[in-house]
Parts: structure tokens; C-alpha cells; sequence
């Protein structure tokens, strides 16, 4: 009989002996891989939009007058002082009365009586992908709206402010969460595995007297620690799936699902989450066994 | 204070101005020199609370003393930890007085144990049990639960646990306390031919019975010191 068989057996009477205390813990890592994949799964998807809100961000320089050739270069200069942008394209007056033209479509009647040149000039500036971060935006814009010449700037404000505040509130609750399951996890698999110890007490003291190894009897917990994090994550992200497609088949058709291109974690995050709850649930069985056995 | 003469044989279990006092100010052991050749079987004799038990209790390291060296096989015992330590556990066999038996289980699993733990493939395990339990005329209790054996039963299959793993080393106290004499005898013949197979054993008793009629090495214990020895030579 080699370690291994000798340990899986012990494991098997452990789990035969604890399988109520067992199937709590297995529930409640579950529950908290469940818990923190949720919202994880949702700070994901937003961050995702956020990726291509950010693809679509421009802000929009509306001018005094129509800039002239040294005009525009000198505006140019004055951004790209600023920072590096990816791109900066000046729409005069009349551009703009065609594209709101364009826009009416077939209303543009409203537009005969108009002069062409009621709107204002104005220049598009597109950032770099890399100026994510809500306040460089709003110091941008800032930058920008000092400018001489400028009337206003504009680059949808309110909306991109309130999506950036749900982006970090998110975070924090996937942190909240994350900080729970990390909690919940440790701490009710160390109290599974103590309470083992405490109930086979006099097995551990005999094992030790017939010459067990330290291994020998602290394999087995660790094992079991193993276990209650590889199913427990398991169950917790099959549920998880499973509430996924769900809302998927339940809000199919035009709805914030498909406006987001909402999709489920990749098979290397879902291997990474089960991989951080074994390493959880085994650092939770360690703990007890070098509290309790001062082996 | 007595000693014994310096052994011409290797010896297992050597102890030196062993004391082991308990608190507040309880002196279960006072100075006791002691040495036990291999394959040798040793009675240790004496009163309840002589310290017969505490004795023992330190030869496997189950307590540490409080003054004095304890050497098993060579090794300071109570200097090892670890591997070490586990390993010279597996070569020692003990039958405890308080039987420490699990007896939510079964009586094959009790002795099973102190093979599972040197490793020892299933079928040995399986023969070892069944032979020893037929030789303590155990064989009908094989899947009973020791919780449910009575007392003389239970100290049998403790016995049996203890010579299990063939160990180099058996202790056992108070073997035939709740035997009848059939079944001491029986007890007594399979400590006899372990010790015939090699063993060294030392029982603790106060069964005159087990000892009046040895050749082996007798000690008395008396409130913790020696109080005279046969089969050796007093100091």
C-alpha cells in the first residue's frame, strides 16, 4: 500500500464520517464563488461596453467662427499640447448643415428656410484609446473649452459620467464580493476541517502514538480542502452558467443584453476562479491543521 | 536508587536518572536508571500509582520527562520530531491501559491501523488481522464495532493492535486485567512468541500470575522509585 492509496482511503472515511458538515461547506463555497462570479461577470461585460463607449468617445469643439488654414494648425498644436490624440477632424459650417440634413432624412424640408450656415463650425476630436479614465476626459474638455474661439465643447457628459460612476461601483462590489468569498471560503473551510479534528480527536492522537507521518494525517484534510474548492467553484460557476442562459433565452430580442454584447467568462477566467477557490479552500484546511495538530 | 549492569547485548531502551514530576508537586518517577537489552521480556511490577504507567508512557514519548535521558533504539526519543520520530514509533508496539481504542469502528480496522500507517499492502493486512485475531480467539468479532466488545475483549484487541506491525519494541500495560486465566494464557502465549520471533517486551502488571514463575528480568516500582529488581544486579 504506497501514501496516496493510504490517504485516499483516510479521505474517504473522513468524508463518510463528515459528509453533513461536508455538503454545508461544498454549498457555501457554491454560494460564494456564485456570489462573486455574478458581479464579476457583470464589471466584466460593462467594462467591455466601456471599451467600445470609449472606441465611439469624441469630443466636439464647436467654434466662434469658421477657423482658417493658420487657424486650424494653430488648434491643432493647441490639442495635441495637451496630449497625443488619435484624431482631430475640423467640419465647418456648411459640412454640418449637410450632415444634420443627412440626419432629418426625409424631415430636411425644415431645413429650406434656413440659412446653411446657422450652425456652427466646430472640430471632432477623437482620443487615444488610452484616455479612459473619466477625470483625463473631463480635463480634456476643460483644456479644450479654454481654447479662443471656442463656444462649447461637448462629448455626452452626463452619460459617459453616469456609466463611468456604475463602472466603479461595480468594482467595488465585485472587491466587496471578492473580499467575501476569499472570507467565507477560508473561514468555512477551516471550521469544517476543525470541526473534523475536534470530533476525531482521539483517531489523530492514536495515529500519531502507531507512528502515522505528519503527512499521512495532514494529507487528507488538505485533500478534502482541495475537493470542497474544485467542486464548490464547480457548482458555483455550472449555476452561475446556468442563470446566464437563462436571462439569455428570458430577454432575447432588442434589449440592454444585446445592446452590450453580453457574454459569459472565458474558459481560461472560469479555470483561473476554480484554480484561486482550491488555493482558498486548501490554504482554509492548512490553517486548521497547523492550529489544531502542532504537528 | 538502583541500577542495572551494562548489557552485553545491543540495547533498546536505556533510561538514565529519569524523574517525571506533575504539578503542583506530584513525583510520579524519581531518578530512574534503566536498560533493556534487544529481545528481551521485562516485568515491571508494582502498586497502582508506582509509576509503572508513567514509565512507559515515556519509553513511546507519550510524556516527556522532567529530568534525565530516555534512549529507544539509540535515539534520544524525545530529542526527534517529525519522520524521525514516526519512524521509530512504527517500531514500537504499545497496549495501553486506557486501551485507546476507536470504537466506532470496527475491530479489524483497530488493528489494521498501525499497519495502514507503515504502508503495508491490503492483503497482509487482512492475513495479519485475521491470524491474530484467531490466536486471541477473536475470529467471530472481526467486522464487530469495539465499542460494543466487552472490556476483556477490547483489552485483547488492543493487544493485537500493539504486535500488528511486527514492532522491534512492545510495551504493554496492564495485559490480563480483565482476563480470565484461559485467556491470559492465551495473551501470554502471544506475547511469548513475539518475543521468541525478536521482540523486546516490557509488561507492567501487578498480575503476580504472569510473572512468579519467569526467568526474565523482574522490577519493582514503589511511589516512583526502584525498589529492587530480580534476574539483575542491585546497586
Amino acid at each position: 500500500m504506497n501514501f496516496w492509496f493510504a490517504v485516499l482511503r483516510q479521505m474517504g472515511r473522513n468524508l463518510r464520517q463528515t459528509w453533513a458538515s461536508q455538503l454545508m461547506t461544498l454549498l457555501t463555497v457554491s454560494l460564494s464563488v456564485l456570489i462573486f462570479a455574478f458581479f464579476y461577470l457583470i464589471y466584466t461585460n460593462m467594462l467591455n461596453a466601456g471599451d467600445k463607449l470609449g472606441d465611439d468617445l469624441r469630443l466636439i469643439i464647436y467654434l466662434e467662427d469658421e477657423p482658417g488654414p493658420e487657424m486650424k494648425e494653430q488648434l491643432r498644436r493647441k490639442i495635441t499640447d495637451f496630449d497625443q490624440v488619435q484624431d482631430i477632424k475640423f467640419i465647418s459650417k456648411a459640412e454640418a448643415h449637410d450632415r444634420f440634413a443627412k440626419q432629418l432624412g426625409q424631415n430636411k424640408d425644415v431645413l429650406e428656410d434656413m440659412p446653411a450656415d446657422f450652425l456652427p463650425a466646430s472640430v471632432e476630436v477623437v482620443p487615444l484609446k488610452t484616455l479612459r479614465n473619466l477625470n483625463r476626459v473631463k480635463l480634456f474638455s476643460e483644456y479644450l473649452s479654454k481654447l479662443p474661439g471656442t463656444l462649447k465643447v461637448q462629448y455626452g457628459q452626463e452619460w459617459v459620467e453616469r456609466f463611468f460612476y456604475f463602472t466603479r461601483l461595480l468594482s467595488i462590489v465585485v472587491i466587496l464580493s471578492g473580499s467575501l468569498l476569499i472570507l467565507t471560503t477560508v473561514f468555512m473551510v477551516a471550521y469544517t476541517i476543525r470541526l473534523t479534528i475536534m470530533g476525531r480527536q482521539a483517531e489523530l492522537e492514536l495515529l500519531r502514538l502507531v507512528g502515522a507521518t505528519n503527512d499521512y494525517i495532514r494529507t487528507p484534510f488538505m485533500l478534502e480542502g482541495l475537493m470542497q474548492g474544485l467542486f464548490g467553484s464547480t457548482f458555483g460557476l455550472v449555476s452561475l452558467f446556468a442563470l446566464y442562459q437563462w436571462i439569455k433565452i428570458r430577454f432575447s430580442g432588442p434589449g440592454i443584453l444585446n445592446l452590450f454584447n453580453f457574454t459569459f467568462f472565458a474558459p481560461q477566467t472560469l479555470v483561473l476562479i476554480i484554480i484561486a477557490s482550491i488555493l482558498l479552500c486548501t490554504v482554509g484546511s492548512y490553517m486548521s491543521m497547523q492550529k489544531f495538530l502542532r504537528i | 536508587m538502583t541500577e542495572m549492569n551494562a548489557p552485553s547485548q545491543p540495547t533498546i531502551v536505556e533510561l538514565i536518572k529519569v524523574s517525571k514530576h506533575y504539578p503542583p508537586d506530584v513525583t510520579a518517577l524519581a531518578d530512574v536508571s534503566l536498560t533493556v537489552e534487544t529481545g528481551e521480556m521485562f516485568f515491571l511490577i508494582g502498586k497502582s500509582g508506582a509509576g509503572k504507567t508513567t514509565l512507559l508512557k515515556l519509553i513511546c514519548n507519550m510524556e516527556t520527562p522532567s529530568n534525565g535521558l530516555i534512549e529507544v533504539a539509540g535515539q534520544n526519543i524525545h530529542g526527534l520530531k517529525g519522520k524521525k520520530l514516526a519512524r521509530l514509533r512504527q517500531k514500537i508496539g504499545v497496549a495501553y491501559q486506557d486501551f485507546k481504542l476507536l470504537t466506532d469502528r470496527t475491530v479489524a480496522e483497530n488493528i489494521a491501523i498501525s499497519m495502514e500507517v507503515s504502508y503495508k499492502k491490503p492483503p497482509v493486512i487482512s492475513k495479519r488481522v485475521k491470524d491474530l485475531l484467531a490466536q486471541l480467539e477473536l475470529s467471530d468479532k472481526h467486522d464487530a464495532i469495539t465499542g460494543e466488545l466487552s472490556r476483556g475483549e477490547q483489552q485483547r484487541v488492543t493487544l493485537a493492535r500493539a504486535v500488528a506491525n511486527s514492532p522491534t519494541l512492545i510495551l504493554v500495560d496492564e495485559p490480563t486485567g480483565n482476563l480470565d486465566s484461559s485467556t491470559t494464557e492465551k495473551v501470554m502465549n502471544l506475547l511469548n512468541k513475539c518475543n521468541s520471533s525478536g521482540a523486546t517486551i516490557i509488561i507492567a502488571t501487578h498480575d503476580d500470575s504472569l510473572y512468579r514463575h519467569t526467568d526474565h528480568r523482574i522490577m519493582e516500582l514503589c511511589r516512583g522509585k526502584i525498589r529492587r529488581v530480580n534476574g539483575g544486579v542491585q546497586v
